[in-house]
C-alpha cells in the first residue's frame, strides 16, 4: 500500500471516529439483548434449536476428519500403537452356541473372557451389571480368568450402578491357585455406565464425565476411564482429574457422532455403511438428517462370529481379519437382546444398543486426544465462554448495523429491499378488487393451506410468488427505483456473506479451539438473516433518547 | 400398496433370528459336528494360546487355562475330536494339559483347524447380521423353566447378569440349563 493511500484510510477514520464509538456501543447493546434471548430458555424452548443445529452439522459433516477425526476404521490398521473401539455385541444367538439364556449367565462371561484373551485387546469393558447372586465357584471363576487377563495386562472394566456392586464378588471369598485372595476390586475397574439424555427431545448426546455419588465419591463413566486408564494413550498424567472432578450436576462432554457406518460392519449389515445425505439434500426441503441406517459407526464384531467361524469365513483362515480388527483395541461388550430396552437413541436419531453409547464416547475421547466438546455451561469460568458468544454477536450486530446505515442511506424513504413498493401494490391492489373479499381472501387461505400441509409444495410456491413479484416490480417499478433496489439487494446479500463469514470462523474457532459443540450456529444465523435483530432495535431507539436526554442535561450544565 | 410395504417391513423386522436358548441355533451349512472322523489339525495362528474349557454340556462349561498347541499336542500331531458342542466347541482325548481334575478338555473351533473344515468349500460368506433395535413397550420375560439347574436353584442363587438398563431381575427363578445338544463323540480313528 503507498503512503498517500493509508493517509487517506487514517483521515478517514479520523473522520468517522465520532461516528465509531456511538456506532460501537449500540452494536454491543443490540449484542447484548440478543444473546439474552439467544440464552432465554424458559421451559427449554430455547434447547431443541441449539440441539437441532449441532445435530444437522455431524449429519451433513460428521463424516469428515476436519470435523471429526475418528480414529481410522479398525478394518484398515489394527495397529497396536492406534487404539481403536471395537463393539463386540452377545446376543441370543451367541448364547445358544453355548447353551446359555438370557440374562447372560456369569459362566458365559468367564468363557467369552477367555476367548476374548487370545484376541490381545487393550482393555475390556463388559457393559452388563452383574447385579443378582451367583454360585460361588461361578464368580471365582470370573474372578480367575479376569486375574489372568489383568496379568496379561489386559484392563478390565466392569459396569456398575454403585461402586458396592462389587462387593457381592468379594464376599464370595475367591483364591487363587496360590492361595492369595482375589479381590474383584483389584480385577475389575468398576465403572459407571449411566446415560444422559436432553430434556427437550431424550437424544443422547451427552456422556457424563462422572456418575456423582451422594456422601461417596463420584464413579468415573466408562469412557472417560477406559481413556484416561489406559496409559498408552495419548491422555495427559491429570486426564481422570481433569475431566471429572467438578462436581456439576449433569456435567458431560457432546458427542460427535459419524454418518457414515464402519465399513468392517459392510459384512454383515444388511443396510448400507455408506450414506449419501448431502447438505443440498437437507435444503431442498429433504429429511436434514440421514435416514435411520442400522450400520453402526463403530466396528462390531457379533459374538456368535468369534465364537463360530461358520457365522463369519471372511475373519480368514488364519483369524488374520479378527486379529487386525481386535490386537489392541478397547473391546466394549455389550447386549442386544430383544425386547430388553438396552437401547440409546443416537444423535443422528436412529436407535442402537446401548454399549454404542460409550464407545462412541471413547472414540470422541480417541479423537479429540482427551479434550472433548463441553457445552459453555459446563465450562469454567463460565462467564468467560458466554462473553465468546457476545462477541461473535457483536460483530454480527455491528455487520446489521452497518447495513442498516448504508441501506437508509441508498434509500432515504426506509424501504427494505424486499417489501413491495408502491407501486406494485398499486397495481396489484386492483388485480385482485376484481374479486369479492370473500373470493379473494378464501382463495389465498386455500393455498396457505395446502403449503402449510404438502411441504413439496412449500418451495415451489415461495418461488412463483417471488417470480411474480419480481415481475410485477419490473413491470411497474421506474428505472431509478430498481436500480435502487437492486444496489439494496446487493448490500444485504454483501452484508449476509460477512455474517455468515464470521458464523463459520466464530463456530470453528469455538470448536476447534474452545472446545464448544457447533449449537450455536442457528441461533447466530436467525439473528443475521431472519431479521431477530431488527425484531429488537427498539432497544437502540430507547438507547439513542437516553443520549439525547443525556447530551441535554450536560449541554445545561446540570449533573449527569 | 402402502399396506403391503407396512407388511414386508413388519416381517422383516419380525424376522431377526433370535434363537430360543433351550434350543439349538439353526444348523450350519458346514457343522464341524457332523463331521465324521474330525481331527484337529493344528492352532489357525501360531502365535496364539489356545483357550480351553473344561466341563460338559449337561453341568455347562468353564475356562480351564490357555496353554500352546504343544501343550495340547506334545508331538503336534493332529488330535481327534472326542466330542463336539453345537458346531463350535471341539473335545478332545487331554485331560492333563490344564492339571489334573478337569476331565476331556474342549477348545473353540475359532482357534483350531480342523480337517472337515479343510474339506468343506473355501468360498462360504458371512452370515449376515442385524442389530435388534425394536422398542417394545412391553417387559421382556426370563423364560423361566424351574428346577432346570439343581445346584443354583436348591441354592436360590442364579447365575444371572443383565445388560445394563435391562429389566430389573425381579423375582424370576433362574432360566433352564439347555438341553444338551448334537454332542455326538467321535471314536479314536
Amino acid at each position: 500500500m503507498s503512503m498517500g493511500g493509508a493517509r487517506s484510510i487514517a483521515r478517514g477514520l479520523r473522520a468517522a471516529r465520532p461516528r465509531l464509538l456511538p456506532g460501537a456501543l449500540h452494536s454491543l447493546l443490540l449484542a447484548a439483548v440478543a444473546l439474552f434471548f439467544l440464552n432465554f430458555n424458559l421451559l427449554g424452548t430455547a434447547s431443541p434449536s441449539k440441539r437441532y443445529s449441532q445435530d444437522l452439522v455431524y449429519a451433513w459433516f460428521g463424516d469428515q476428519p476436519w470435523l471429526y477425526p475418528r480414529p481410522l476404521p479398525a478394518s484398515t490398521h489394527g495397529a497396536r500403537e492406534q487404539p481403536h473401539v471395537v463393539v463386540v455385541i452377545i446376543d441370543e444367538q451367541a448364547l445358544a452356541l453355548r447353551g446359555a439364556h438370557w440374562p447372560v449367565p456369569l459362566q458365559f462371561h468367564s468363557q467369552f473372557l477367555a476367548e476374548l484373551e487370545v484376541l490381545r485387546p487393550r482393555g475390556i469393558l463388559l457393559d452388563f451389571l452383574l447385579l443378582d447372586p451367583s454360585p460361588r465357584e461361578d464368580i471365582c471363576e470370573l474372578l480367575g480368568v479376569g486375574a489372568r487377563l489383568r496379568a496379561d495386562d489386559i484392563r478390565l472394566y466392569l459396569a456398575v450402578t454403585r461402586r458396592e456392586d462389587l462387593d457381592a464378588l468379594d464376599a464370595a471369598g475367591c483364591r487363587d491357585a496360590r492361595g492369595q485372595p482375589l479381590v474383584a476390586r483389584h480385577i475389575f475397574t468398576p465403572v459407571s455406565v449411566v446415560r444422559q439424555a436432553d430434556d427437550t427431545d431424550f437424544v443422547g448426546r451427552r456422556y457424563p464425565f462422572e456418575q456423582l455419588a451422594a456422601g461417596g465419591r463420584p464413579l468415573p463413566s466408562a469412557a472417560v476411564h477406559m481413556y484416561c486408564g489406559d496409559g498408552r494413550t495419548p491422555a495427559s498424567a491429570d486426564c481422570l482429574g481433569r475431566l471429572t472432578g467438578a462436581g456439576l450436576a449433569n456435567a458431560g462432554f457432546e458427542l460427535a457422532w459419524s454418518p457414515q457406518g464402519d465399513p468392517f460392519n459392510q459384512r454383515w449389515s444388511h443396510a448400507s455403511c455408506v450414506e449419501t445425505a448431502s447438505p443440498l439434500q437437507a435444503i431442498l426441503n429433504k429429511p436434514a438428517l440421514p435416514r435411520e441406517s442400522r450400520c453402526p459407526p463403530v466396528a462390531t464384531l457379533f459374538a456368535t462370529a468369534l465364537l463360530s467361524p461358520e457365522a463369519d469365513p471372511t475373519l480368514g483362515a488364519a483369524n488374520e481379519a479378527l486379529f487386525t480388527l481386535a490386537d489392541g483395541a478397547f473391546l466394549m461388550v455389550g447386549g442386544n437382546f430383544r425386547g430388553t430396552g438396552d437401547l440409546v437413541t443416537t444423535p443422528l436419531h436412529t436407535l442402537l444398543p446401548g454399549v454404542y453409547y460409550h464407545a462412541v464416547a471413547l472414540q470422541n475421547l480417541l479423537a479429540f486426544k482427551g479434550y472433548p466438546k463441553v457445552r459453555k455451561e459446563f465450562r469454567t469460568p463460565k462467564i468467560a465462554f458466554y462473553s465468546y458468544d457476545l462477541l461473535v454477536l457483536w460483530l454480527l450486530a455491528a455487520i446489521f448495523l452497518w447495513r442498516q446505515h448504508w441501506l437508509y442511506g441508498v434509500r432515504p424513504l426506509g424501504l427494505s429491499p424486499f417489501a413491495i413498493s408502491p407501486a406494485a401494490r398499486s397495481w396489484l391492489a386492483p388485480f385482485f378488487a376484481r374479486f369479492p373479499a370473500p373470493v379473494w381472501i378464501l382463495c389465498a387461505t386455500v393455498l396457505l393451506l395446502c403449503m402449510a400441509a404438502y411441504h413439496d409444495l412449500q418451495l415451489i410456491a415461495v418461488g412463483l410468488i417471488i417470480v411474480a413479484v419480481v415481475i410485477v416490480e419490473l413491470r411497474v417499478a421506474g428505472e431509478g427505483e430498481i436500480w435502487e433496489r437492486a444496489r439494496g439487494l446487493l448490500l444485504y446479500l454483501a452484508a449476509m456473506s460477512l455474517s455468515l463469514a464470521v458464523i463459520v470462523g466464530a463456530v470453528w474457532v469455538g470448536y476447534r479451539w474452545l472446545r464448544l459443540p457447533p449449537g450455536d450456529w442457528l441461533g447466530y444465523f436467525s439473528f443475521a438473516a431472519f431479521g431477530f435483530f431488527v425484531a429488537h432495535t427498539a432497544i437502540l431507539e430507547f438507547g439513542r433518547r437516553i443520549d439525547e436526554l443525556y447530551a441535554a442535561r450536560a449541554a445545561s450544565g446540570q449533573p449527569p | 400398496m402402502n399396506r403391503c410395504l407396512l407388511l414386508a417391513l413388519s416381517g422383516a423386522l419380525a424376522c431377526p433370528a433370535a434363537v430360543p436358548a433351550d434350543q439349538p441355533p439353526p444348523a450350519a451349512e458346514h457343522d464341524a459336528c457332523q463331521v465324521p472322523n474330525n481331527l484337529i489339525l493344528g492352532p489357525r495362528t501360531a502365535d496364539r494360546p489356545l483357550p480351553l474349557l473344561s466341563g460338559d454340556a449337561a453341568h455347562g462349561f468353564h475356562p480351564a487355562c490357555t496353554v500352546s498347541w504343544t501343550t495340547l499336542s506334545p508331538k503336534s500331531e493332529p488330535l481327534p475330536v472326542v466330542g463336539c458342542y453345537r458346531g463350535n466347541l471341539l473335545q478332545v482325548a487331554n485331560d492333563a494339559a490344564c492339571g489334573g481334575g478337569t476331565g476331556r478338555l474342549w477348545v473353540s473351533i475359532r482357534w483350531v483347524l480342523t480337517t472337515g473344515e479343510r474339506q468343506a468349500a473355501q468360498t462360504r460368506a458371512t452370515t449376515c447380521q442385524q442389530l435388534d433395535t425394536g422398542s417394545y413397550a412391553a417387559t421382556r420375560d426370563y423364560g423361566c423353566v424351574p428346577a432346570a439347574k439343581a445346584p443354583a436353584a436348591a441354592s436360590g442363587a442364579a447365575p444371572r447378569t443383565f445388560p445394563d438398563s435391562a429389566p430389573g431381575p425381579a423375582a424370576a427363578a433362574p432360566p433352564a440349563a439347555t438341553a444338551p445338544a448334537a454332542g455326538t463323540p467321535h471314536p479314536d480313528p
